[in-house]
C-alpha cells in the first residue's frame, strides 16, 4: 500500500501531507479499500466504524429528508475524508454518505483517527481546517441551489467531479445525478442533453466523457470557482492539481 | 393587503448593496462595526448581563473565567458587520443577545442566509479552526450584546483548554448540520413554510415577540422574490400567526408558526440538543 505520493500514483492529499511521525503511526492501521459505485459508508444516524480516504473513488454527502428525498450538501475525493463527524461531533453522522464514482480509497479505524486528533497536534490542525473548506462548500450548496439553474448545478457538480478524478470520464447514471441534485430525472436528462448537444460532454451508457473543459467551468455558475478557490488556500496538495 | 414597507434603511437592516461601501471599515483595528471604539478590554459590562452564552456556560469554571478575562463585553449594534467575505477576523463573538444574520453573497444576488447565531452560538468559527477569513458575511439583525475575543487571545484558549475545543468542535459540528439542513430546505421547501421556519429561528434567538423587519430583507435572506415573501406573509397574517404593519413583525401565535413551519425547524433545533448533549 503506497501511501506516500510517487510519481502518477493516485493518493490522498491530507494523508500526503501528514509529517512522517503522524503517518508512521496511522500506516499499520490504514487500510486499502475497494469503494464500487452506490456503496453506502454509512447512514444518516449510525456510528462510524471507521474513517474513509479516498483517493481515486468520490463520496457524495446526502441529506436525507423525511420522505426520503434527498440532497447532496458535499462532495469528497482525494483531496479530503469521509467521516469528520467523528471528531467533531459526537459518533453519529446526520447525513448519508455514498460512493458516487467508482475507485478506491484508504480507511482508518475510528478510534485511530480519535486518538490522533486529541493528541491535538498537525492531525487535529489539518483536519480542522479540512471541516472549514467543508463548511464553505456546503454553504456554497445551499446558495447554488436556491439561485442557479439546473444547467448550471449539473456543469458545477461535473468540475468538481472532475477535479477529483484522474481521467475525464465518469461512470454515473442520469437517476443517480438527480438523486444527488435533489431533481426529477427527467431535468436531468434535458440539461445532459444540452450539454452534449453544445459539444461539452458526451453520454453513453452510464459514462459521461467531459469533452471540453473550459466550456464547462464558463458555463456553470460562480460557485465552482468560490469552492474550488477555498479548498486551493486551506488544503494542502491542492494548488499543484 | 400587502403590509406597507418600512423605507431602506429607517429601521429594519437593508442587507442590500447599500451596505458595501462600510466594509473596508473591518479592517481597520481602530473602527469594529457593531462594536464601540472605545471599548476597554479590562471593564466587562457595567450591568452584567442576566443570560450568559450557551456555549460559555458549558465550560468549567476555571475555563470559563480564563475565557473571559480575555473578553469585553460590547454591543451588538443592528445593521453592525461583524464579518465580511475575504477580511480577516480580528474578534470571535459570543452573543449574550441579540440575532446575527450569516449570508454568503453569490453574483448579482444580495446575498442569502445560510445561518443565524445568537446566544446559543458563536460568531468566528473559523478562527477556531484555524482559518481567519471566509467569504461569509455576517450582520446583526436584531441588537443585543456580545463576549468579544481578540482571534489570537481565542486561539490561545482554545490550544490550551480541552473543554473549550470540545465545545467548539461540536458547535462547528452544529452548524454543519445546520448548513445540510438549509441546503436541503433551499431545494425542497416552499416561501411560506421557510418563511415560518425563520421568524421562529430569530425569535429563539432575540427572544422577543416582536421584531423590525422588511420584506425585502426577508427576501433577500431567503432567496426569493418580494412577492413571494408578501404573499407567504399575508398567509400567515390572515390565519392570525403573525400581524406585520409598518416593517414591525409580531408573532401573535408561536404555536401556529410551528405548525406552519417545515419540518427544519424541529429538526435543527433536534440536532442542537443532541449534538451538544
Amino acid at each position: 500500500m503506497l501511501l506516500m505520493p510517487l510519481p502518477d500514483t493516485p493518493c490522498n492529499h491530507l494523508l500526503a501531507s501528514l509529517p512522517p511521525t503522524e503517518l508512521a503511526r496511522w500506516a499499520p492501521l490504514l487500510q486499502a479499500t475497494e469503494m464500487p459505485l452506490g456503496q453506502v459508508l454509512y447512514e444518516s444516524g449510525c456510528t462510524l466504524e471507521h474513517v474513509y480516504f479516498p483517493t481515486t473513488a468520490i463520496v457524495s454527502l446526502l441529506y436525507v429528508m423525511e420522505n426520503g428525498a434527498s440532497a447532496e450538501i458535499a462532495i469528497v475525493g482525494n483531496e479530503g475524508l469521509v467521516g469528520i463527524s467523528l471528531f467533531m461531533g459526537g459518533g453519529s453522522t446526520p447525513s448519508r454518505a455514498v460512493v458516487q464514482s467508482a475507485g478506491q480509497g484508504l480507511r482508518l479505524p475510528a478510534q485511530a483517527m480519535k486518538d490522533e486528533f486529541n493528541r491535538a497536534g498537525p492531525v487535529m490542525h489539518l483536519m480542522l481546517r479540512y471541516t472549514q473548506a467543508l463548511i464553505t462548500q456546503m454553504a456554497q450548496t445551499a446558495v447554488c441551489n436556491r439561485h442557479h439553474t439546473l444547467d448550471q448545478q449539473l456543469c458545477r457538480w461535473l468540475l468538481l467531479s472532475l477535479d477529483r478524478l484522474p481521467g475525464t470520464e465518469l461512470q454515473m447514471t442520469q437517476e443517480l445525478i438527480a438523486n444527488m441534485l435533489g431533481v426529477r430525472r427527467e431535468g436531468v436528462t434535458a440539461a445532459a442533453h444540452s450539454l452534449q448537444q453544445a459539444g461539452l460532454i458526451r453520454y453513453a451508457r452510464g459514462r459521461i466523457s467531459v469533452l471540453d473543459r473550459p466550456a464547462l467551468e464558463q458555463r456553470t455558475c460562480e460557485c465552482y470557482a468560490v469552492v474550488k478557490r477555498e479548498y486551493d488556500r486551506l488544503l494542502p496538495g491542492r494548488a499543484a492539481d | 393587503m400587502d403590509p406597507p414597507l418600512v423605507k431602506a434603511g429607517a429601521a429594519g437592516p437593508a442587507p442590500t448593496e447599500a451596505a458595501n461601501p462600510t466594509l473596508p471599515s473591518i479592517a481597520q483595528p481602530t473602527a469594529q462595526p457593531g462594536a464601540p471604539p472605545a471599548a476597554n478590554p479590562a471593564a466587562p459590562c457595567s450591568a452584567p448581563p442576566a443570560a450568559q452564552n450557551q456555549l460559555v456556560e458549558r465550560l468549567p469554571v476555571a475555563d470559563r473565567e480564563r475565557l473571559l478575562a480575555q473578553c469585553d463585553c460590547v454591543p451588538l449594534a443592528l445593521s453592525g458587520l461583524l464579518c465580511a467575505p475575504g477580511l480577516a477576523s480580528e474578534h470571535a463573538f459570543f452573543p449574550l443577545s441579540g440575532v446575527v444574520s450569516m449570508a454568503l453573497l453569490a453574483d448579482a444576488h444580495p446575498g442569502l442566509e445560510v445561518g443565524m447565531v445568537g446566544r446559543e452560538g458563536m460568531l468566528g468559527l473559523p478562527l477556531a479552526l484555524g482559518v481567519a477569513s471566509v467569504p461569509l458575511r455576517a450582520m446583526v439583525q436584531g441588537p443585543g450584546a456580545a463576549w468579544r475575543i481578540p482571534a489570537a487571545s481565542l486561539q490561545r484558549e482554545v490550544a490550551r483548554s480541552s473543554a473549550l475545543r470540545g465545545v467548539l468542535n461540536r458547535y462547528v459540528f452544529v452548524r454543519m448540520a445546520e448548513l445540510a439542513t438549509s441546503a436541503a430546505c433551499q431545494r425542497f421547501h416552499l416561501i411560506g413554510p421557510r418563511l415560518a421556519r425563520r421568524l421562529l429561528m430569530s425569535q429563539d434567538r432575540s427572544g422577543s415577540q416582536r421584531v423590525h423587519v422588511t420584506q425585502e430583507f426577508l427576501a433577500n435572506m431567503l432567496g426569493v422574490r418580494r412577492v413571494g415573501v408578501t404573499a407567504a406573509a399575508g398567509a400567515l397574517q390572515r390565519s392570525g400567526v403573525i400581524e406585520y404593519h409598518r416593517g414591525e413583525l409580531t408573532v401573535l401565535n408561536r404555536a401556529g408558526l410551528e405548525a406552519a413551519a417545515c419540518s427544519c425547524y424541529a429538526r435543527d433545533r433536534q440536532s442542537y440538543v443532541e449534538l451538544m448533549a
